[in-house]
């Protein structure tokens, strides 16, 4: 999955975790068109990662609420690097006794 | 009730490390300071974009908390099970609020002059009707999310 590999799609991913947005609202804090944006947004949504809904005549982007997974992948992720410096530091020579 | 376990399911991951099951708990536990990337994985960093002071396990007091450059204490995990040198068990939510937890379980099993170190995290799926509050509480008090993606989308 590759749908956070993009600077832009991370950037609105970020924008996204601290609320619901519009479409316009996100572009208006990136320096790509509203267009770019709505096909990042497919990106994202298509990996599960962003669900829409209708509020009155706007379309709403929010991160998915089942988007758990999310949650997990991330440490997945962090396991990996965490012990790596872990295991860096109990094989080190700065015992302390 | 889930129809995605696998998403869910529990996290393991082993290391074999070349010291003794003393050395490997302590480093895990009190010498945490000295491994874990606070500069990419803490609160502080989130909100102040830079690094706390230190992270501090205190077993015995069953906290495991970031100590902020403003000598807060903002608390990561409560200590549920802390049985040296063999095995830690962390109900874990670092954020300011109260929420949901997940749970994290290490043990140390000597192997020969190694020991090694396996670590499961779970419970993902036992918080899966709170996931949008959890995600909430991650995205106000555990930022640094992306940068993990994006080591590994650069990579």
């Amino acid at each position: 999955m590759d749908a956070l590999g993009d600077p832009t799609r991370r950037a609105i991913f970020e924008q996204l975790r601290r609320g619901p947005r519009a479409v316009g609202e996100i572009a208006g804090e990136l320096p790509v068109s509203r267009p770019a944006v709505s096909q990042h947004l497919r990106v994202l949504k298509e990996a599960g990662l962003v669900t829409e809904r209708r509020d009155g005549t706007r379309r709403l982007y929010r991160l998915d609420p089942e988007g758990l997974a999310q949650v997990r992948r991330y440490f997945d992720d962090f396991w990996t690097e965490a012990l790596a410096g872990f295991k860096a530091a109990a094989e080190s020579e700065r015992r302390n006794g | 009730m889930s129809t995605q376990a696998t998403e869910t399911g529990a996290i393991h991951r082993s290391v074999t490390v070349e010291c003794s099951v003393e050395h490997a708990f302590s480093t895990f536990t009190d010498r945490i300071h000295e491994w874990w990337p606070l500069d990419t994985h803490s609160i502080d960093v989130g909100e102040t974009g830079s690094a706390p002071e230190t992270v501090v396990f205190d077993g015995p007091g069953g906290r495991l908390y970031e100590r902020t450059k403003n000598g807060e204490e903002l608390e990561w995990a409560r200590v549920t099970a802390f049985e040296p040198p063999t095995k830690l068990v962390l109900a874990w939510n670092p954020s300011r609020e109260e929420g949901p937890h997940t749970e994290i379980e290490v043990t140390f099993t000597a192997e020969g002059d190694s020991t090694r170190v396996d670590l499961e995290h779970r419970g993902f799926e036992a918080v899966g009707e709170q996931a949008a509050e959890m995600r909430q509480s991650y995205a106000s008090g555990w930022p640094g999310v992306l940068a993990s993606y994006e080591e590994k989308a650069s990579g």
